[in-house]
């Protein structure tokens, strides 16, 4: 027999088997893991966007759904009222108005573009003189080229992605009104199901966190949608008033840039000046563009009216945490990522608010104390 | 009665069913069938083992729940830690309905002493259907008021009792 603290040889044995086994099974796990998530993301490469899409447009024909269900009246049959309604005014609108010649524009503007961008760097690199002659520490910094170098990848990408894009839209036509048809007439029974299956002690809990962070989430998607939506309208109208081209393109990019709080504003607002300042010169036009996007668009409609009705109620993120979403979300996914970065992380902050407002239940050593917190 | 006269035919499944349940509740006894449906689309059932705890004093409530089937212990804990037993409950009872009006603290913990299945009513699903279908919930709101104040009324009968007997007892004393 061998003296306390060795082992004997089959103990030994014994345990480097075991340390074999673990490592190996670790291994075999983490390699299947990787494959299976490879798998998932090959998988759901495509669906992505079309799902994102889907839940967007479930967050806004929510209430509509709400208002036409009723006694007589089932959950599914409102759906189809409110696709019915919502594809026959499109159609409407697209016959009274008639579709805006988004093919020529395009054409249009492939041929534009360039002049544009030589124009921009022209503008830029004048301006850039008369810095370096107050400031003659700058004087090495070529701005012109990095700009000319960004805007010449930036539209060679969108060449490339034009016809690709086509066909997914197509299948976005298609996917989006079914999923969200799935999404509108059984995503109650669907979170009902996940949040039954949680454990006993946690579940009302769970309940109300869920009951929340649903509540804030709806308003928060929605009131960013309507906010991008009501701006883009205005500065599409704005823009109508004065000779400016491409009128509904720079309308769509300000609203979608308005997702972005703070930078994207600003951001979406380049395009247009710079087309403004090629074609129509500094002049009574351009000032009142740069006063539809800035005053009008931003300061009255935006600040004044909108972010009080549409945002306040729900809890808003730190500007800090916005700037650093947005660069992160940039890093990780690009322009797309910058759009959603914000979104997602306040999500994510409304999760963390409510779990914290809920933490008394959440400590699991809660039922060893009195409500006084002392120790039974 | 003969066997053989038996309506093997007829639907008894209803009699096992949670509207069935759920209509034979005191709160929910005046609901139709419609409204039962209803009903049952927003309660949660759930299942608990033997000695598992349900709720425990001072956690935040959400909601009340109905005894389906099984047994329930109801207790309270005196400053010495030591358990304090306030009811024991069966099937058909109900408990923490005020946690329905407001996330106040449990006053007292609940513990499931058989294999209990319980349906739970809770405050986020009744607010969300009275936003949905004001008309029927607005007839469950009414009858778990009724159960509430009928509460109340008997509280304040005994009450009044045991004032009664208090205002006897001194008499006597003055008497004596």
């Amino acid at each position: 027999m061998n003296s306390q603290g060795e082992m004997s040889r089959a103990q030994v044995a014994v345990l480097y088997l075991v340390l074999t086994m673990a490592i190996a099974s670790g291994i075999a796990i983490y390699s299947s893991a990787s494959i299976i998530t490879e798998l998932l993301k090959i998988a759901t490469t495509d669906l992505f966007l079309p799902i994102l899409i889907s839940l967007i447009a479930y967050f806004l024909l929510d209430p509509a759904v709400y208002f036409f269900q009723g006694e007589k009246i089932s959950r599914t049959m409102s759906i189809f009222i409110v696709y019915f309604l919502l594809f026959s005014t499109i159609f409407l609108l697209l016959m009274i108005i008639g579709p805006p010649n988004w093919e020529g524009m395009l054409q249009a503007l492939k041929a534009d573009f360039p002049r544009y961008i030589r124009h921009a760097i022209e503008y830029l690199t004048a301006l850039l003189k008369t810095a370096q002659e107050h400031f003659p520490i700058i004087s090495n910094y070529n701005i012109a080229d990095h700009v000319g170098a960004a805007a010449q990848s930036f539209f060679a990408l969108i060449l490339k992605e034009t016809p690709h894009s086509a066909m997914r839209i197509g299948s976005l036509l298609l996917l989006v009104p079914l999923f969200s048809f799935f999404f509108l007439r059984d995503s109650r029974r669907i979170m009902r199901g996940l949040i039954s299956l949680t454990p006993n002690r946690y579940f009302e809990m769970v309940l109300d966190i869920y009951a929340h962070v649903s509540w804030q989430l709806a308003h928060f998607i929605r009131g960013r949608i309507l906010e991008a939506l009501i701006i883009g309208v205005v500065i599409w109208m704005g823009l109508s008033l004065t000779d400016i081209r491409y009128a509904p393109i720079l309308a769509i990019i300000a609203g979608v840039t308005n997702l972005v709080p703070y930078i994207g504003p600003l951001i979406g607002m380049i395009p247009g000046l710079v087309i403004a300042l090629v074609d129509l010169g500094v002049g009574g036009e351009f000032w009142w563009i740069l006063c539809v996007y800035v005053l009008i668009a931003q300061v009255i409609i935006d600040n004044f009216i909108l972010i009080p009705i549409l945002i306040s109620k729900v809890s808003n993120l730190h500007p800090l945490g916005v700037i650093l979403a947005i660069v992160m979300g940039g890093k990780l996914y690009g322009v797309v990522g910058m759009i959603i970065g914000v979104p997602i992380v306040s999500i994510l902050n409304i999760f963390i608010i409510e779990i914290r407002h809920n933490r008394r239940n959440f400590n699991p050593y809660n039922r060893y104390f009195t409500n006084r917190g002392k120790l039974l | 009665m003969n066997p053989f006269w038996n309506n093997i035919f007829r639907d008894r499944g209803y009699e096992k069913s949670l509207a069935y349940f759920l209509s034979s509740m005191p709160m929910f006894k005046d609901l139709e069938k419609r409204e039962l449906a209803f009903l049952e689309h927003i309660v949660h059932v759930r299942n608990y083992e033997v000695n598992e705890t349900i709720f425990s004093e001072g956690d935040i409530g959400s909601g009340m729940y109905t005894i389906r089937s099984g047994q329930v212990q109801i207790y309270t804990l005196d400053e010495h830690g030591l358990e304090i037993d306030q009811a024991i409950l069966g099937a058909g009872d109900f408990f923490g309905e005020i946690a329905l009006t407001a996330s106040r603290p449990r006053c007292a913990s609940a513990r499931a002493t058989e294999t209990t299945v319980l349906i739970g009513l809770f405050r986020t699903d009744l607010l969300e259907a009275v936003r949905r279908s004001p008309a029927p919930s607005a007839k469950i709101m009414l009858g778990l008021n009724r159960v509430v104040s009928d509460r109340l009324l008997q509280c304040s009968c005994q009450l009044e009792e045991v004032k009664e007997q208090l205002a006897d007892n001194q008499k006597q004393h003055t008497n004596e």
